[in-house]
């Protein structure tokens, strides 16, 4: 087979690629690699070996409360997020809707503007309606962010679906709330999967808004945020690499759940 | 032997217990509590329309477009929260903006440090993307391809922080360089302009990579044969027809690089030094902190918000020509 | 008898366009209709206002006597098969017919055996476990009609459910769907701009165009007496006889053209003498003739081209006013060749006189 694609220089782009990855990866695996260093301070060479790390970590009380209170965030921005944007981008498809895309722009607004700026505005927003920074707040940052992204989601797997599946529930006596639940709702499963596997990832992840928004309570992300900037031992990494481990796994499932479901 | 087997056959065919079916649904439907609540609206035209339209509108409205509105509504007050004597509104906020040069050059560092950062990441990624869409072979694409995706679940500060120990004074790159003897003692690579490049690229080169990836696949490779049957060198072909093919993902990337790059927090914070301070550090420092200021962080929020989608729709017009859809 | 479905004045506008213009149809329980038309018609507007999916623009529509115009699909009880089946991706084939039985609320028994009677009916009940996505084309086609079928309904619609099959398969689900109709005794109510199809299945065929009725009939009475040119050209091959009406007499139209008079069925209208009339005539109802005959009137012309077609042979004749005539003749019935002269002749009552 004759490729004139591989006629350009080959070699550079495979090189290309593999510095790459070798760029995204070392960082990474580096990192991982001291969570496994016997001494107190975080550096190179690593000469003796230990898990002892891992088993302060564990035990670290404050660790696993900022677990706890990140996954609860994370599941009720997850579940808020869902509804929403379920319900959006079924406005923006539904028939003779009028201003289609201007409705459509304006629930990507929260994905367009910059991280800081919807963390700001959010601080304003809550300061004038008197409702208090902590939980209810990040949730609502949180939900706001991740809304857009769900309406997208949702919207590319409705493109795809078949205009006449709600018909024909309609027709074997569905009204149309059961057609929704029986035949959009499932019909939508991997693209809500991913959707709600992104909400979660990047709640949890999020630093920015839990930054302007939260109360006294420390999120995953705070934490180790003041734990780099107090000072290192090896206790980060390994934090740092259980979360990556555990989350890099949610992540790829959902991609492998969602890859699936396309063919 | 025969009778055996058709008897176990019959009998797989038509068990005596069926399976089960959703049967409840229709008696869930049926029932007079059904009617009145869910079926009620199911069944009207007119509810369903209030309820399809409420609940959006009524959230975009309030949580899309209200803090925006709220941010601008405080920046042209004197003061937040209002003095005794009532509001007043102004435009000081934004003339000390101008006037300000400890205001006005970090933003146009942000600015430059953003467009910088976008142009690099573009550069890298793209020869990347095309290895991944058109010279693996489709069936290891998805392979070539998580192994970009799988460092981008780890997150923002961890990631963030697996660049400052890359790049520490007894990090990695100088340890190598010493073990090497390329140099004999650390070479300053973190708290700077170079660290927070590294950082902030390694955090958002997914948000190229992906629009990239995905308009490069669509080109056919039957059109870039085509050129090449009319002669076209690589270089030719790279600029005549793969390029503008790829517009589409050149833009968006580009855009969500920018205005992503543009907002970074987090990582100006852990990697950045005194001397590259970047314009979303001052605004936080005006909500937080003593100096309570906020009509001044709301102003320059805004400027800064208009600025960066300004850009990327003056952007979009330029490279674009046509309307672009930037996801 | 009361008819099972009836469209009164019945019209549908999207705009300004009008897709189906004061439709007034009957259908009798039990048979066959087929909506036959070409693309655009409205065949499709019209069905999907009978399953409930467009609302008349005016006018009224019955089923059972009861006006159904304005109720949602499902308070109606007929049900559709798409073109494309529409068979639900997530469930698998057994749960896909059991779907409109779960709706109704029978005990599982029940639907079980109601969903494997009918999966046996088309010989399924193998495949009652797999997904949608894993069935032949034919095989969704008969879990679509199973489906549909399950709910008991009144009337059973079918939009244009064979196009998507090959010619082979299409010839075969012709037959079957034809025995499910006649087994169950429903009304079917089936579309397609396929005459051939149309013919072969029907009891009653409606040809539409452009949003109205042109005539409606059993398919021979269509092929045999087409009342418009519409109808004459898009059932079946035609030539058409235009000129002036000379007389009328005793039910045949006397009608000048290519230099003599031929006649023609009047077939029920009555134009004006010295009008321009036109008269359809099947190809296969002309006698070709190499000489002319004695006591009939004939028309002369010369073979322009000769195609062999397997049962039969085509000839074009080519008219000395400059017309073409299509005929058809066995293939041993004469052995004229291109360029010869020949005289064409045909029964008075297989010429019928159109309406416009
Ligand atoms: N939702 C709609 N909006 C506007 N016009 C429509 C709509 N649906 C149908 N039409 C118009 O109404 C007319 C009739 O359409 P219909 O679908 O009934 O045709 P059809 O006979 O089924 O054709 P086909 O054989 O191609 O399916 C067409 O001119 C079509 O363009
Ligand atoms: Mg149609």
């Amino acid at each position: 087979m004759r490729s004139y694609f591989s006629d350009f220089p080959k070699t550079a782009l495979q090189a290309s690629y593999w510095l790459f990855v070798i760029y995204l990866l070392l960082p990474l695996a580096l990192m991982m690699a001291i969570s496994f260093k016997d001494a107190n301070f975080v550096a190179f060479p690593i000469d003796k070996w230990t898990l002892k790390w891992y088993a302060q970590v564990l035990q670290d009380k404050q660790f696993l409360e900022a677990c706890a209170y990140s996954i609860f965030i994370a599941l009720m921005t997850t579940l808020f997020a869902t509804i929403i944007g379920v319900w959006i981008a079924l406005l923006i498809s539904a028939e003779g809707i009028m201003a289609r895309s201007v409705i459509f722009a304006l629930a990507c607004l929260p994905a367009v503007v910059p991280g800081l700026i919807n963390a700001i505005s959010m601080r304003i927003f809550i300061r004038v309606l008197d409702i208090p920074t902590g939980t209810g707040a990040i949730i609502l940052g949180h939900t706001v962010h991740a809304v857009p992204f769900v309406v997208i989601m949702v919207l590319t797997r409705l493109r795809s679906m078949p205009n006449n599946l709600v018909d024909a529930a309609r027709d074997l006596g569905a009204d149309s709330f059961v057609a929704f639940m029986r035949v959009t709702l499932p019909y939508l499963t991997p693209a809500l999967a991913g959707g709600m596997v992104f909400c979660v990832l990047t709640s949890i992840d999020d630093f920015v808004r839990t930054f302007f928004l939260g109360g006294y309570q420390t999120t995953l992300p705070m934490l180790i945020f003041a734990k780099v900037q107090g000072g290192m031992s090896p206790e980060i990494n390994a934090m740092a690499t259980l979360v990556l481990i555990v989350t890099a796994a949610i992540g790829l499932y959902a991609e492998h759940f969602t890859r699936r479901s396309r063919t | 032997m025969m009778v055996d087997s058709s008897m176990t056959e019959t009998a797989k065919v038509s068990p005596r217990a069926g399976p089960s079916y959703a049967g409840w649904i229709g008696k869930l439907v049926a029932s007079p509590l059904y009617a009145a609540t869910i079926g009620l609206i199911a069944n009207s035209r007119m509810a369903r329309l209030v309820l399809l339209l409420a609940i959006p509108l009524v959230w975009i409205v309030t949580l899309h477009i209200g803090p925006i509105y709220q941010m601008a509504r405080i920046s042209i007050m004197d003061n937040y929260p209002p003095a005794p004597g009532g509001v007043v509104y102004t435009l000081d906020n934004y003339r000390l903006f101008f006037q300000e040069p400890l205001y006005f050059m970090p933003f146009l560092r942000s600015i430059i440090f953003a467009v910088c950062v976008t142009a690099t990441t573009l550069i890298v990624v793209y020869p990347v993307a095309y290895y991944v869409a058109k010279v693996v072979k489709p069936e290891n694409r998805t392979r070539a391809l998580l192994l970009l995706l799988t460092p981008f679940w780890a997150g923002e500060l961890i990631r963030t922080f697996s660049v400052i120990m890359f790049l520490a004074n007894r990090g990695a790159v100088n340890v190598f360089l010493r073990e090497v003897g390329l140099i004999d003692r650390p070479i300053i690579l973190l708290y700077n302009y170079f660290s927070l490049s590294f950082g902030v690229i390694y955090l958002i080169s997914l948000f190229m990579l992906l629009p990239l990836y995905s308009a490069i696949e669509k080109i056919p490779t039957l059109l870039v044969d085509a050129a090449a049957d009319l002669g076209a060198g690589p270089w030719a072909r790279f600029r005549r027809v793969i390029l503008p093919l790829s517009k589409d993902g050149i833009i968006s990337g580009c855009s969500l690089v920018y205005l992503t790059s543009i907002g970074v927090f987090a990582a100006p914070l852990l990697l950045g030094g005194p001397n590259s301070t970047i314009f979303p550090e001052i605004i936080a420092s005006l909500f937080h902190g003593s100096s309570d200021k906020w009509p001044e962080g709301a102003a320059f929020s805004i400027l800064m918000l208009a600025v960066s989608l300004s850009t990327v729709g003056l952007f979009m017009r330029v490279v674009g020509g046509r309307s672009v859809k930037l996801m | 008898m009361q008819p099972v479905v009836h469209f009164r004045n019945v019209n549908k506008s999207y705009g300004s366009s009008l897709a189906v213009d004061n439709l007034d149809l009957a259908i009798e329980p039990g048979q066959f209709v087929t909506l036959l038309g070409p693309s655009g018609c409205g065949k499709s507007t019209t069905l999907r206002m009978l399953g409930g999916f467009e609302t008349p623009t005016s006018g009224e529509i019955f089923l059972d006597g009861q006006e159904i115009s304005r109720l949602p699909p499902n308070k109606r009880n007929v049900n559709i098969v798409f073109q494309d089946y529409a068979l639900f991706p997530h469930l698998n084939v057994r749960r896909n017919v059991a779907f409109g039985l779960e709706l109704k609320g029978m005990a599982s028994d029940a639907i079980h055996k109601r969903t494997m009677e009918l999966l046996s009916l088309v010989k399924l009940t193998d495949f009652a476990e797999r997904m949608p996505g894993q069935l032949s084309g034919g095989q969704r086609q008969r879990v679509a009609l199973m489906r549909a079928l399950a709910p008991n309904p009144n009337v059973l619609l079918l939009d244009e459910p064979l196009s998507a099959l090959d010619a082979k398969l299409r010839q075969q689900m012709q037959i079957e769907l034809k025995s499910i109709q006649k087994t169950t005794g429903k009304t079917f109510i089936f579309v397609t701009h396929d005459q051939e199809e149309a013919l072969t299945m029907s009891d009653v065929v409606v040809v539409m165009n452009a949003g109205r009725i042109e005539q409606m009939g059993d398919p021979h009475t269509l092929y045999a007496k087409p009342r418009s040119r519409f109808v004459a050209n898009f059932i079946g091959e035609t030539n058409f006889i235009e000129g002036r009406l000379k007389a009328i007499d005793g039910g045949l139209a006397a009608i000048e053209w290519n230099g003599s008079v031929v006649h023609a069925n009047l077939n029920g209208q009555s134009p004006a003498i010295d009008s321009t009339v036109a008269a359809a005539i099947r190809p296969e109802a002309i006698s070709v003739l190499s000489q002319k005959p004695a006591n009939t009137i004939a028309v002369s012309g010369r073979i322009t081209q000769r195609i062999f077609k397997g049962d039969h042979t085509s000839l074009t004749v080519s008219l000395e006013n400059g017309q073409s005539v299509v005929a058809q003749l066995d293939p041993v019935a004469l052995s004229a060749v291109t360029g010869d002269d020949v005289w064409l002749t045909w029964r008075e009552n297989d010429a019928v006189v159109l309406a416009d």
